[in-house]
């Protein structure tokens, strides 16, 4: 993959991850093979907040923090796809769903989830999928 | 449904990423202790979501079960905070031991004489009577002798939690206490030694008890000179032995002595508590502190948090709250107390849903993946994703493929 300098500051980032109205659309990074998708979740949040705690120290400068939230999208992908082997089924009733700029985000209540491992399955009410497509990755 | 290899995939990605960064680091002049830093801050974070077990964490929880799936996420603080809570608190034996330890090495700061556990009274009594061994041999305080029948270690007791519970504010309802067991234990003294002053003999003791300092005994020789003061205005009421001299009372406390504690009402009016009234009180106490380090049930689901919260005002209504000893309730306490007034907990549950509506939608059940395929066919959605990240009931799960189908 290239090494793109990033012009955008973190904070900036973070204002796009935060904005719950272009987060859908901005899925999809022009800067890297991979998707910033996964910043999103847990394991991203809390990077973003540890490498926001630095920046703010001045102990490192935010292109330097651009560049592991990089490093973190390209290792996040592979890493899920190499390292786990879980499978999961599930089912609900669709509430909402919207196609955009190739991300799909669906909307399901009342839903039951299944994992193969034979487990009991686990209920929520409301889950936010939010999916960007894998055909993307393969081609670069 | 288990998560347990996330918390193995979580740690594989951290040191990826980190390794994979470094050369960065270096050329941007960063240390390495930067990255190291960088790191244990991201560890940690993810802790405290508590998302799943993870390999950098110490494990002292059970394995997760359908339980801990079923709970919303609680941050690490609070669930440390519960575990003592129950651990210290909920056990009266464990409990009582390291309450009176930390009395007595600390008791300057509430100036209170701390009693020995109850282990050591018990043999005491049989020794204590003998005229001439007894106080020099034991390093105990001489009233734990008089003091040994129930009513005495139950006062103790109550004096111990009440001062370790509600430190200088429970003096008064201690010396109440300590003036009544005092009726107990002078005569007993004075039988054994009728030339000798309390004072003296209370100096008499104070080498043996090298862990407490100063104002401890000063403390107790002016609980001692109290106790004089009293006795003496009501020797009357107990009945004189044939010298003169008050009876020796080895038989336990005195039939008529009932309540242990003195405690003023709402209104002001001195009420007598007895042991299960003051057990009663200080678990209330207990209780309402351990919500209060949770912040208030704010953590909790709101459900839950109110209902908690109603209840400890209904408590509180009813038992009239800890031993008040500087007048009445204010005015503003009775206001906390409506749950009707402005800016009551019906006030703040609106704003909490509106929050919890956010965060429902930003973090709270969300999944991150990749689909292969969406079908559909009229009303009926089939998908086939992969490579996802599931934050679902606070817990988070990984997969590698995902089928889902849905209705619309």
């Amino acid at each position: 993959m290239s090494e793109v300098s990033h012009i955008a500051t973190l904070s900036r980032i973070q204002q796009a991850l935060k904005c719950k109205s272009r987060s859908d659309n901005t899925m999809a990074t022009n800067s890297t093979n991979f998707y910033d998708l996964y910043r999103h979740g847990s394991l991203g949040t809390t990077l973003t907040d540890a490498l926001d705690d630095l920046i703010g120290a001045e102990r490192i400068d935010p292109q330097l923090a651009m560049k592991v939230l990089t490093q973190f999208d390209r290792i996040v992908a592979e890493s899920l796809s190499e390292k786990v082997k879980a499978r999961l089924t599930f089912k609900g009733s669709l509430d909402t769903y919207r196609f955009c700029d190739e991300v799909w985000t669906f909307l399901i209540k009342n839903v039951t989830f299944k994992m193969d491992n034979g487990s009991h399955s686990v209920v929520a009410d409301k889950v936010k999928i939010v999916s960007c497509s894998a055909k993307r990755t393969d081609e670069k | 449904m288990s998560n347990a290899n996330v918390g193995s995939v979580y740690d594989h990605i951290i040191q990826e990423v980190i390794n994979a960064v470094r050369v960065d680091f270096e050329e941007n002049g960063v240390e390495d202790g930067v990255l190291d830093e960088l790191r244990k801050g991201w560890q940690q974070k993810l802790s405290q979501l508590n998302v799943a077990q993870f390999p950098w964490d110490p494990k002292p929880e059970p394995p997760p079960t359908a339980a801990n799936n079923a709970q919303t996420a609680a941050p690490p603080v609070s669930q440390q905070v519960a575990t003592s809570y129950t651990q210290a608190t909920l056990s009266p034996q464990t409990s009582s031991q390291p309450l009176s330890h930390q009395g007595s090495l600390h008791p300057g700061a509430n100036g209170m004489g701390i009693k020995p556990d109850p282990g050591m009274v018990k043999p005491e009594p049989g020794i204590k009577q003998e005229p001439g061994t007894g106080m020099s041999q034991t390093g105990v305080p001489a009233y734990n002798a008089a003091n040994a029948g129930r009513g005495g270690i139950a006062a103790q007791r109550a004096a111990q939690a009440l001062e370790s519970n509600y430190g200088p504010r429970a003096a008064a309802s201690i010396s109440a206490i300590q003036s009544g067991m005092a009726q107990q234990m002078n005569p007993a003294q004075l039988a054994q030694r009728p030339g000798q002053p309390p004072q003296q003999q209370q100096q008499h003791q104070a080498p043996q008890q090298q862990q407490q300092p100063n104002a401890q005994q000063q403390y107790r020789q002016g609980v001692a000179a109290t106790m004089q003061q009293r006795l003496q205005s009501q020797q009357g009421a107990h009945t004189n032995g044939p010298n003169g001299l008050p009876t020796a009372q080895v038989d336990g406390s005195s039939d008529s002595f009932e309540g242990v504690l003195l405690r003023r009402d709402a209104n002001g009016h001195p009420v007598e508590m007895g042991r299960v009234e003051i057990d009663n009180l200080i678990h209330a106490q207990i209780a309402s502190r351990a919500k209060q380090i949770e912040g208030g049930g704010l953590m909790l689901p709101l459900k839950e948090a109110t209902r908690h919260r109603s209840i400890a005002n209904k408590s509180k209504a009813t038992a009239g709250g800890p031993s008040q000893v500087d007048g009445p309730d204010d005015l503003m306490k009775d206001e906390d107390l409506d749950e009707d007034a402005i800016n009551s907990d019906l006030d703040d549950s609106e704003e909490e849903k509106d929050e919890e509506e956010e965060d429902d939608d930003s973090m709270g059940h969300m999944m991150l993946c990749m689909y292969d395929k969406v079908q559909r066919v009229k009303n009926k959605w089939k998908c086939t994703l992969k490579d996802g990240v599931l934050t679902v009931n606070g817990r988070e799960y990984v997969f590698h493929k995902a089928t889902g189908e849905y209705e619309w």
